[in-house]
């Protein structure tokens, strides 16, 4: 009789402890990952394939853009060149008209002098290293004129971005004009906040 | 049986059921149940032409079923005398993470759990050994100074050891140098994610979701269609750009043209001017030997 009595107690803790395993793992009481936060979509801004400035060239050939900027004779006398100042260091003081301009073409300031690359006496043209004058539009050749390595690459399609086909008998394989990406005045191409890093997957990676 | 010696067998039994039904709960999370087409389907090599068309009408009934979203799924097959490579210049990167975010949106990658083929690590500056690289930096402003940054993804290995390890052969490299997945044939064992050196090959442990809204449509077989719960996937170089002529979307969205995707082939192609005249400093863990069509090089 005892005997049964002692069976039956371990049978009855043996079904509570299995109802209780049961229920448990019904619930999710242990054993399973909490919910991490939801993943935010990405800025579209990220997705952009956009350049980090708009070039002369793409100005000029965009119906209704605003080309105000390059419209030098609506202040300056024609055929006139106009006088630079110079501070006490002998740095450029850029005349309030043109503040939006920060100088910084080469280390140590050292091609800041405005007509390297201007024409004095044909604002809205440029002139290159070697005097040749070229149309504002046309970036390449002057930058080029002293960065021949990277002019050379550039027309290789290496430097900077290409964009279309690689297989040029399927597709065109487009190039940008330098000041599609670096501005002329500050070319050094410029830092930005990157887009969001990699979120894992388990709660205790998310923590490090 | 008397009364007593029911309930209690009968107590007994129905708790044993009931731990039964507990050990089997986590079949609960099953969702993708696999079609009796699916199942049937045959591996991709030894597909006809009419088991293909009758493949991608599924996938397109599945995918619109799923997105209500009707796509263009094709299979590309690889072009005639090309051999791709990749190559990215570490002097122009500076770690803006756009093209991790290009290639989620273009191949479809699932947004959460987040999936992405490209790893851009911080490195710092003296430094090509990938273990010192950092994933997760956040400052304000990239590129830091004092460090450089690696776009690492799938380096599309001549040699590669993932389609030596798998089992079955669901994934092995075409002609034109990309290594690819069925991911109608893959049995999710991960022996290419161990095998694999760079950490290319991602594993789907739950199933992928895309936003309708950032689905894009069109999509190939071996490439960008929608992938399920349980399969491996990993960057393919954008088989339904590339090989249709187009470039890569990482290549198309870098704002610094630090990536140079071509054909090695043509004598022409900007790859070929790249590793002829500019200091390449060849390739990730080139002493493990897989031979990675994937080249970094400096400009100066």
């Amino acid at each position: 009789m005892k005997q049964n009595a002692k069976t039956s107690l371990v049978l009855l803790a043996l079904v509570f402890v299995f109802l209780t395993l049961a229920t448990a793992f019904h619930l999710n009481l242990w054993g399973r990952q909490g919910p991490l936060p939801r993943i935010a979509l990405v800025d579209t801004n990220f997705l952009s394939t956009a350049t980090a400035r708009v070039s002369a060239a793409e100005l000029f050939s965009s119906p209704g853009a605003d080309t105000s900027d390059f419209d030098c004779y609506a202040c300056h006398e024609k055929g006139k060149a106009p006088t630079i100042r110079y501070d006490a260091a002998g740095t450029i003081i850029i005349p309030t008209e043109h503040k939006d301009i920060v100088m910084g073409h080469g280390t140590h300031g050292r091609n800041n002098n405005c007509f390297n690359c201007h024409n004095e006496t044909k604002l809205d043209t440029l002139q290159s290293r070697d005097g040749r004058e070229l149309n504002i539009t046309n970036s390449p050749s002057l930058c080029g004129s002293c960065h021949g390595p990277t002019f050379r690459d550039w027309e290789a399609g290496v430097h900077g971005r290409t964009g279309g086909y690689w297989n040029t008998k399927l597709g065109e394989m487009t190039f940008k004009a330098c000041t599609a990406c670096h501005d002329p005045h500050h070319p050094k191409f410029p830092g930005r906040k990157p887009a969001p890093g990699p979120n894992p997957l388990h709660p205790i990676a998310a923590k490090e | 049986m008397n009364r007593r010696n029911f309930l209690r067998s009968s107590a007994l039994a129905l708790s044993g059921v009931a731990a039964i039904a507990a050990a089997l709960e986590p079949l609960r999370d099953l969702t993708d149940y696999t079609s009796l087409q699916r199942f049937f389907q045959k591996h991709y090599k030894q597909l006809t032409p009419q088991d293909m068309e009758r493949i991608l009408a599924r996938i397109t009934t599945e995918v619109e079923k799923q997105y209500k979203i009707r796509p263009h799924v094709k299979d590309y097959k690889p072009m005639d005398g090309v051999e791709f490579v990749y190559c990215l210049n570490l002097t122009r990167c500076i770690g803006c993470r756009k093209c991790v975010h290009a290639c989620v949106q273009e191949n479809n990658l699932s947004r959460d759990p987040e999936m992405q083929y490209i790893r851009v690590l911080k490195m710092p500056h003296g430094s090509l050994n990938p273990e010192e690289g950092d994933a997760k930096y956040n400052p304000e402003m990239v590129p830091e100074k004092g460090f450089f940054y690696m776009p690492v993804s799938c380096q599309q290995c001549r040699n590669s050891a993932c389609s030596k390890v798998c089992p079955v052969k669901a994934t092995w490299t075409d002609s034109d140098g990309i290594t690819v997945i069925d991911y109608d044939w893959c049995i999710g064992c991960r022996y290419c994610e161990a095998a694999c050196p760079y950490f290319a090959r991602r594993f789907n442990w739950k199933k992928p979701e895309v936003p309708k809204e950032r689905l894009n449509p069109n999509m190939s077989y071996l490439g960008n269609r929608p992938r399920m719960q349980g399969v491996m996937e990993k960057c393919h170089w954008c088989v339904q750009r590339t090989r249709v002529g187009q470039m890569p979307a990482c290549h198309d969205v870098c704002p610094a043209g630090a990536r140079k995707f071509g054909n090695i082939l043509d004598p022409n192609s900007e790859v070929s001017y790249i590793l002829r005249n500019k200091r390449v400093f060849i390739q990730l863990k080139e002493e493990v030997g897989n031979n990675p069509r994937f080249y970094y090089y400096f400009d100066v």
